[in-house]
């Protein structure tokens, strides 16, 4: 039990030590840029790219959040540019509905296996 | 000169050999002494000095710089430290396929003398199918990429080796993460001759369990020091950002992890035989998938550093090959099962054992059809899309939770039946413990409240689960400490996740900012000349929210050849967190972009995943 409680304690007293203010808006320019693919770099994101062409679509983000826009709308506008290429948060649609359900359905039948094999009599 | 001729003839004869080899084992078959003709045993012997002596010719090449060597040529350079060169032998396409060869036919010997216990015949299919994963390989080096292709007239210098595999940490990356692929093809083979010999039993389970956990360990230890790599070279930030390189990695772990755990069943059960085949089957056909991926440069990511479409055709082939002949095999061979539903019941280490299974595979299919996904698409639609972290994060993380919790009660249920007692009060406990303390973690981001504390909860109560296993008596200590390696593993990384901060800034010279609480001061700066590369080192003041006060010096690298610009980050480690402080040139008007990072728990990551292979270390010291 004395183990236990010293782990407690040293959770507790990690989680105290990090708990920041966070500023709103830099932290959603951060998120949206790396869920933004740099289209002229090798699989980075906008975020973590210093390309000319990261720091534009950087300095994109931030006059849209100035004029008002929300995530979603930033988004539409960079896939309606460059196409959904640049997403890394691929939408479901027709076409990449296949992408979301496959684990699901292999899921579903993996325990359908299971189930049968197991207990079924 | 000499050391490249040397190293290609000793390749040309190691191919005669592998197919002498080849074929004495299928004379050897229908002989019916109960030892292996000691022929077999001098040829493996003398294929595996053979590719031995071409693999030190090749880092002799390097060593001496002989750009009479194309391959040398292309990545070397003679102001390169003796360290880089010899590490630049395996750091590319050519050299590290040869590195995959060594090592493989190092395995093929080593199995030959550890497996002296079993049936003949078993151990000469096994060298069979061995040698046909060798005979394809070195055909592949001979033909398509061969180390020792020469150059006339001899260039004078070299073109250098990418500025950022010039790395401790990549020199023994490669060389571990190969030793878990190829580790992978002993167990392929050996399945596929338990399969024809009808050996897959108890004796064979413990034989090539071993073989397992010895991959496992060294692809977690691979994957982990490549994701350090990337963590402190690219300048990310980040440990993990699901590329389809790392990737590529992770889905042989799955498959033997799922291993792991069915071949205890095998073993002790003699259920899921043909479950156990198929994994053993899919792990192999992923690390060679890996190979091809990865060398085919079909992918686009990061670590794509060399790639040709014809090794890709060629890969492709060899992987159809293996997986028909795998397929053929298995259904020629396979015998069905008796079913096993009558001595097993719901609350069982069967079914546990089985759900792990269920899960790894679940986890497998969603990283294996991300990545292949957008390469499929692009083949049949000519539409691009992106997959990239928010996919694998949805995804993943809902199927966490109940993984974690079936993984807290799975090492306490019993074979064939557990009675379903009433529920533990010290369970209720540790759950209602757990959820408070992470309702209270959550409460202090702005995450999804119930999922995230649901999500936390789960972690918290494996935690303490794998914690108080180590006060019940049992013998499996090598399982209680993986588990709870894993755990912490989960704790960490959702920590690490949630609680850290960054920000990034444009500074020269002299400037000083407040941002977030935070005071960052540029007090200095630099210019150094080395050996391949000119280095600017920034030297920053951070006065952090506590009035805690660090300096970290980040570099900026120009290497000379070829001409690239690295981010050397300075990290400040400590055991609660790590402060990540690079920068990056901008334009020439002295402006560097600075970022600065504080990533919690970042240590345990690494501690926890050494920690879990030393469980699986430890299992080889169990009675």
């Amino acid at each position: 039990m004395k183990k236990k409680f010293i782990f407690l304690i040293i959770f507790f007293i990690a989680i105290f030590n990090y708990s920041f203010a966070i500023e709103n808006n830099t932290k959603l320019e951060n998120k949206i840029s790396k869920n933004l693919r740099c289209l002229v770099c090798q699989g980075q994101s906008i975020y973590d790219s210093n390309s000319d062409f990261a720091l534009s679509v950087k300095l994109i983000i931030k006059n849209k959040l100035k004029e008002g826009k929300s995530e979603k709308e930033i988004y539409e506008f960079f896939k309606s540019k460059y196409g959904e290429w640049i997403l890394f948060d691929p939408e479901i649609n027709k076409k990449t509905i296949f992408l979301w359900i496959f684990p699901i359905i292999l899921f579903v039948f993996g325990g359908y296996l299971i189930f049968r094999k197991f207990f079924i009599k | 000169m000499f050391y490249t001729q040397l190293g290609n003839y000793s390749l040309i004869f190691s191919f005669i050999f592998s197919l002498l080899i080849f074929y004495s084992c299928f004379k050897n078959i229908n002989n019916k002494t109960k030892q292996i003709e000691s022929n077999i045993f001098s040829f493996l012997s003398i294929q595996l000095l053979t590719i031995f002596l071409s693999f030190i010719c090749l880092v002799a090449s390097f060593v001496v710089s002989d750009f009479s060597n194309e391959t040398v040529y292309n990545n070397s350079h003679t102001t390169k430290s003796i360290f880089y060169k010899v590490s630049g032998s395996w750091g590319n396409h050519e050299g590290s396929l040869l590195l995959w060869l060594l090592v493989l036919v190092l395995f093929v010997f080593i199995f030959f003398l550890t497996s002296k216990k079993h049936p003949k015949n078993y151990r000469i299919f096994t060298i069979i199918f061995q040698q046909v994963i060798v005979i394809g390989f070195i055909f592949f080096l001979l033909t398509v990429s061969n180390p020792f292709n020469t150059l006339f007239p001899i260039p004078d210098e070299g073109l250098g080796l990418n500025p950022i595999l010039q790395d401790p940490a990549l020199a023994i990356h490669p060389p571990i993460l190969y030793l878990g692929y190829v580790g992978s093809s002993i167990i392929f083979s050996s399945s596929l001759a338990a399969l024809i010999e009808d050996y897959v039993n108890k004796n064979w389970a413990i034989h090539i369990k071993k073989w397992i956990i010895v991959s496992w360990i060294f692809l977690s230890l691979g994957i982990m020091v490549g994701s350090i790599w990337a963590y402190y070279e690219l300048g990310w930030g980040g440990f993990w950002f699901w590329d389809a390189v790392e990737n590529i990695s992770l889905m042989p772990w799955f498959c033997l992890t799922a291993l792991i755990h069915t071949i205890i069943v095998l073993e002790k059960k003699n259920h899921l035989k043909n479950w156990t085949l198929i994994l053993s089957i899919a792990t192999f056909t992923l690390s060679v998938s890996g190979t091809f991926l990865v060398r085919s440069g079909i992918l686009n990511s990061v670590h794509t550093f060399a790639n040709d479409p014809n090794r890709g055709i060629f890969i492709l082939l060899f992987l159809f090959i293996l997986i028909l002949l795998s397929i053929v095999i298995y259904f020629l061979f396979h015998k069905n099962e008796k079913p096993i539903i009558k001595d097993t019941f719901l609350l069982s280490k069967e079914t546990s054992l089985v759900v792990n299974n269920w899960f790894m595979m679940y986890f497998l299919s969603v990283v294996l059809i991300g990545t292949i996904y957008p390469i499929i698409l692009e083949v049949l639609t000519n539409n691009k899309v992106s997959i990239g972290p928010p996919f694998y994060h949805k995804l993943l993380s809902p199927f966490l939770i109940p993984f974690l919790i079936i993984m807290a009660f799975g090492p306490k249920l019993k074979w064939i039946k557990t009675k379903f007692s009433k529920i533990k009060l010290t369970n209720l406990f540790f759950l209602i413990i757990s959820l408070l303390i992470s309702s209270f973690i959550i409460s202090f981001t702005e995450m999804k409240y119930l999922f995230s504390t649901v999500l936390f909860g789960a972690s918290f109560f494996l935690l303490f689960k794998t914690i108080e296993e180590f006060f019940i008596k049992n013998y499996n200590f090598s399982q209680k400490i993986s588990h709870l390696a894993f755990s912490i593993f989960i704790l960490s990384i959702l920590i690490n996740g949630i609680f850290s901060t960054e920000f990034s800034t444009n500074m020269k010279f002299g400037d000083e900012k407040k941002i977030n609480d935070i005071y960052i001061k540029f007090t200095n700066l630099k210019t150094l000349n080395k050996e391949n590369y000119k280095t600017i080192i920034t030297s920053f003041q951070i006065k952090d929210e506590h009035g805690k006060i660090m300096n970290f010096n980040p570099e900026v690298r120009i290497y000379n050849q070829p001409e690239i610009l690295t981010s050397e980050a300075d990290i400040k480690s400590n055991i609660f967190s790590d402060n990540f402080l690079v920068v990056n040139l901008l334009k020439d008007d002295g402006y560097f972009n600075v970022r600065y990072q504080v990533k919690p728990f970042m240590l345990w990551i690494w501690l926890s995943v050494v920690l879990l292979t030393f469980g699986g270390i430890l299992s080889f010291f169990r009675r």
